[in-house]
């Protein structure tokens, strides 16, 4: 079986089918209200499939779900009873678009770099994933300046280019490969005129972005900390803490894990979707938040996106899906910051303000409380915590408590 | 997996989103991006709303009190004993000693039936909600102003103003959807003027910022009107052509004197002139205002004011413009809208016209009581002459949420009988006889009205959970037992009675609604498109009608002994009484207790720090809270919000009220700070 094949239009249908006939098939599907969902397609004749547009969340939840009991537990008397609910389904997505497929591909890093997550891995392991190639990058999609679009060179199963009247299909992984072998009466091979033609049409759509933006710039900018405290001020303004650009963000993957009582002596332990912008997010038992106010939530939230992600794993985390860019409160979004950070000028702070800024972040000090210190301390010679501690703003417990908490000591 | 797509039960923005039922459990919901106001998104508390339906505190079987204690019992020993206890009362003492509450939370069709189920089977007009304590005000101002008590404009609109003012809202954390609107329209390059004694987060955005003493609202009004009236700013041909009482009422304001502006509110003339010109500057603004408008003795007066204002302006009947009175509950314009109300039907029909209560009578088979009814104040806060006897309380909590609360529990204590029908074993029904377990918003059909008059299904996404039922189901088997007959085969048919006897729902049918997104009432028929803004071309009630109001003082004012004013609200992540915020885990996360918020030089005038409790005392009560600092309070001036049972904000508040609406005073009372030790 060569790699490259072509699929009618008109024998989708009938492929789908048959994956849906032994595998739980999930593809984008168009409502009756109009909107466009990840659906789980029993009978393929009855959906409207709708491989224009992106649908509402992205496909994480399918691996994620946003509530997923992980054991239920029962106890009696003293003893304590435990069952395990692994899932164990075997699925094909169908209609993903590359920026939802690589951030399915950063949760493969993420949820066994650790530990192995047996609960995404059992899921993602018996999922086959077929993309199809954006040849029409829709307004707000700026996967290209993410380098996760508009078609992929590796980690599909499968990948579709739409041809008109027809799919280019790239074979990638073995389970793509199972699929089309078993039933390869449906596809045909490629002829050169396609693979040209497939060339041009990956081609045009590279061209077709209406959002570049630069994510290098902003991720140096970042990491040297040259990022206006009045953009963030701005921003935690504007942020109102709806959790949603967690929520859709094919990349985030923060949760919250909590025992759930079912009746007296049933209970279940359950993992949810968890979004860094809320309070309770950074509040630690006790209640004290290193985190206390929105603008320093809005930082981590953008420094975990792009500088961290960088740093830890060669690139920002952020696919380029533009679903939160339409969705904010306050008109918050990645495109926006990104440019806002590229255009302001670079304003290198220096590196003796470490310990200043975890104290501001943690909300221990003022700005002009730090400021103030600093402006002493250029005469005194002390150590800026120790000219913290002289000048009455902090005590000695406050410094130690923030720089613990920073090192992650509880 | 299978979604269902609802419409969001906490506030009346109206979201439509999806719930994700797995198993017959809910794990989670989706938004709808193309609904018009969801938009792709979610509030927090739209985006954990499935977060309580499964919780175990669930009420799962019906409760009747056995000695002193509420034990298990079975639908048919609890509705008997319900029936019962209901026709003995009204035997004995007549209907008018019973009362009914019903709910803002409940479905349109829940409403109605509990409205029929007061006047027809328990022949009293003693039916109110909770809209009693929000938006009464509106509904009488604005309905003596204009003709119709609601909001006048769709939200949508507001992206396209030009100038918005938000006053007595805190928009972004009570109606998070329509503070997106106003962010949209900031970004088109509109001005936003915020009027709030507390510093609101809107305020940041402010191009104009005034912060009034609490209580004064009748003052900077009529000094803005003023200044529009001096500087020749006034709409003279919208005046002449849709409005009637203009002469009187300028002849007064022309008297009013602008040093009072400052004296009484605290907001120098400078800046309401910079507000008025602002505002009456432009073609397209529109006014958003809440709670800190209504929740005054002199709430319905000062909706006449903002009414007043936006006429003097020609601010009303034009698209983008308009008075948007936002209301809070997921249907509390929709229970308002279906006659949960002493003196009007559904579609805001006049119990005491005859013509009226005929036509109901011959759909209803029975007569109609024709005096006015109690308000739900009046039902509790007057307990020495032994008015009510029996309540019926469907989804409401005043054990919690209403004024001056000892005296309200004390009132509810003082019932010979009360049943309360809720989902959780809320403060009010640890008072009851009898409780009945209702089923949640994701295990019911019915609709509901969103604040902008729109009308949407809730849709059934799993069976009740226990043995709950839907209050639709509860109220025609208890009226069943009393000797009335209510049978109907689904909501919709209850909706086809309603359209039936109520003009404004006339159109309203469930096929209608099932496609596109809900339908905005007045939709008289079945062809009628529905009405996204209200007044086109003129007013309901024919011309608008100019009042001039009088600026009357809070009932309680600071003074030496209780030298504080305290205001009370809502948060962002809670919702009313809590019943179902507090346990949704994410939302309780956010703010887990109670907390006052104090500016930081009286705290530490006060001796009181950060995080630490302290005792707030006024006339009625005490509750003990921890502290929060914040700069976002004046000096003075207090705030609470009343979510958290453990340190009920009610237990301060009066219950002195707008004589002409009946609500109580929520925004001010005075109180003192002492410290614990
Ligand atoms: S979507 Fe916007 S408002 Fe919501 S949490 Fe994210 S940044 Fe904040
Ligand atoms: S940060 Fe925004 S644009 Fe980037 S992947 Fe997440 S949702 Fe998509
Ligand atoms: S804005 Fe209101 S209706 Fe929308 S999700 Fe939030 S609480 Fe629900």
């Amino acid at each position: 079986m060569p790699d490259e094949l072509i699929l009618n239009k008109e024998h989708l249908t009938g492929f789908l089918r048959k994956i849906a006939n032994e595998r739980e098939l999930i593809a984008p599907v168009k409502n009756q209200y109009g909107d466009t969902l990840f659906e789980i397609v029993s009978c393929v004749d009855d959906v409207s499939l709708d491989l224009e547009s992106r649908p509402v969340v992205p496909p994480k939840n399918f691996f994620l779900p946003r509530t997923e009991i992980l054991f239920n537990y029962r106890h009696e008397g003293k003893e304590y009873r435990f069952e395990e609910a692994l899932p164990d389904i075997s699925r094909v997505l169908f209609g993903l678009r590359s920026c939802d497929l690589w951030a399915i591909l950063f949760f493969d890093v993420v949820f066994q770099e650790n530990f192995k997550d047996r609960y995404y891995l059992n899921r993602r392991s018996n999922t086959i994933l077929i993309n199809i190639g954006c040849h029409k990058p829709m307004q707000n999609c700026f996967c290209k300046s993410a380098q996760s679009g508009p078609f992929l060179a590796y980690g599909y199963d499968l990948q579709f280019t739409d041809m008109g009247d027809r799919f280019f299909v790239e074979i990638g992984r073995p389970g793509g490969r199972e699929l089309v072998e078993k039933w390869d009466y449906f596809f045909e091979p490629v002829t050169q005129k396609d693979r040209n033609e497939q060339y041009e049409i990956v081609l045009e759509a590279e061209s077709g972005f209406e959002r570049i933006v630069d994510f290098d710039t902003a991720v140096s900018r970042f990491i040297n900390d040259e990022v206006d405290e009045a953009l963030w001020e701005e921003l935690g303004n504007r942020c109102q803490g709806c959790g949603g650009c967690a929520y859709v963000c094919p990349t985030c993957y923060c949760f919250d894990i909590a025992d759930r009582p079912v009746s007296d002596s049933k209970g279940e332990r359950v993992r949810t979707h968890d979004a860094c912008t809320l309070a309770g997010f950074t509040r630690l038992a006790g209640g004290y938040n290193p985190r206390h106010e929105r603008r320093r939530r809005i930082r981590r939230r953008f420094y975990h996106k792009l500088a961290f992600a960088k740093e830890r794993y060669h690139r920002p985390s952020c696919v380029g899906c533009g679903r939160c860019v339409e969705i904010c409160f306050g008109r918050i979004d990645m495109i926006h910051f990104i440019r806002t950070v590229c255009e302001q000028p670079g304003k290198a702070m220096k590196a003796s303000l470490r310990l200043g800024e975890i104290l501001l972040d943690a909300g221990l000090i003022s700005k002009e409380e730090l400021k103030a210190a600093l402006e002493k301390q250029a005469d005194t010679g002390k150590p800026i915590g120790a000219q913290l501690i002289e000048d009455g703003v902090i005590t000695k417990e406050d410094v130690a408590r923030a720089l613990g908490i920073q090192l992650g000591i509880p | 997996m299978h979604r269902v797509l609802t419409t969001c039960c906490f506030c009346a923005c109206g979201c439509n989103l999806y719930l994700e039922v797995e198993a017959g459990k809910i794990i989670g919901v989706i938004p709808s991006r193309e609904h018009p106001v969801a938009r792709g998104n979610l509030c927090l508390k739209g985006w954990n709303s499935f977060g309580f339906v499964h919780h175990k505190d669930r009420l799962q079987y019906p409760l009747i009190r056995r000695k002193k204690h509420l034990v298990e019992a079975n639908w048919e020993e609890a509705l008997d004993l319900v029936a019962k206890r209901l026709l003995e009362i009204k035997e004995r003492h007549g209907g008018r000693s019973l009362g009914v509450f019903s709910s803002a939370k409940c479905t349109n069709e829940e409403n109605y039936l509990l409205m029929k189920f007061a006047r027809a089977a328990l022949k009293t007009n003693n039916v109110d909600h909770c809209a009693r304590l929000c938006h009464s005000p509106s509904v009488i101002g604005l309905n003596n102003a204009f003709g119709s008590g609601a909001m006048t404009n769709s939200i949508s609109e507001l992206a396209n103003a030009e100038v918005i003012l938000v006053t007595g809202s805190n928009t972004t954390e009570q109606h998070p959807q329509i503070a997106r609107f106003i962010f949209d329209a900031l970004a088109k390059g509109a001005k936003l003027i915020v009027v709030d004694p507390r510093r609101i987060p809107l305020s940041r955005f402010a191009h104009v910022y005034l912060q009034p003493r609490l209580g004064t609202d009748v003052i900077w009004l009529n000094g803005m009107m003023k200044i529009i009236l001096d500087e020749g700013l006034l709409d003279e041909t919208f005046i002449k052509m849709r409005t009637e009482n203009f002469r009187a009422f300028t002849e007064i304001l022309r008297k009013f004197d602008l040093k009072q502006v400052e004296a009484v509110s605290g907001i120098s003339v400078e800046d309401l002139e910079r507000a008025a010109r602002m505002y009456a500057g432009v073609k397209r603004a529109a006014i958003i205002y809440s709670m800190g408008i209504t929740q005054h003795v002199s709430g319905t007066d000062n909706v006449q004011s903002i009414a007043n204002l936006a006429m003097l302006t020609g601010h009303v009947e034009r698209e983008f413009t308009g008075v948007g009175p936002l209301r809070g509950q997921n249907n509390v314009q929709g229970a308002c809208d279906m006659g949960a109300l002493p003196g009007t039907l559904s579609g805001y029909q006049d119990i005491a016209s005859e013509e009226i209560r005929k036509k109901f009578e011959r759909v209803w088979k029975t007569d109609l009581p024709s005096d006015r009814g109690l308000t739900g104040i009046d039902m509790l806060h007057s307990v020495g002459d032994k008015k009510i006897q029996g309540m019926f309380i469907m989804g409401e909590n005043p054990a919690l949420s209403h004024p001056d609360l000892k005296a309200t529990r004390a009132a509810l204590e003082d019932l010979e009988f009360l049943v309360v029908s809720d989902i959780f074993l809320t403060e009010t029904a640890e008072f009851a006889d009898v409780v009945l377990p209702a089923a949640s918003f994701a295990e019911k059909d019915g609709t509901v009205t969103s604040t902008e008059r729109r009308i949407q299904r809730i849709r059934r996404a799993i069976p009740p959970v226990g043995e709950s039922k839907p209050d639709q189901q509860i109220i025609c088997e208890l009226a069943s037992r009393m000797n009335y007959s209510m049978h109907y085969e689904s909501s919709a048919e209850v909706m086809e009675e309603i359209a039936m006897l109520t003009p404004i729902y006339g159109g309203v049918y469930y096929d209608r609604l099932d496609k596109g997104w809900g339908l905005f009432w007045p939709c008289t028929n079945p062809d009628h498109p529905g009405t996204p803004f209200l007044h086109k071309g003129s007013f309901a009630r024919g011309k608008g009608r100019f009042e001039y109001v009088v600026y009357r003082p809070p009932a309680e004012m600071p003074d030496d002994t209780y030298p504080f004013y305290l205001t009370t609200g809502r948060i962002y992540p809670h919702w009313h009484t809590g019943s179902m915020s507090r346990r949704i885990a994410a939302l309780s996360r956010e703010r887990p207790e109670a907390f006052v918020e104090i500016n930081p030089k009286d705290a530490k005038r006060l001796g009181v720090a950060n995080n630490k409790p302290v005792r707030v005392i006024s006339r009625r009560g005490e509750i003990t809270v921890k502290v929060r600092l914040t700069d976002d309070v004046p000096e003075n001036t207090i705030f609470i919000p009343f979510h958290f049972r453990e340190a009920p904000a009610n237990i301060l508040t009066h219950d002195k009220c707008d004589p002409g609406a009946d609500i109580p005073e929520f925004k001010v009372c005075a109180v003192r700070l002492e410290r614990v030790q």
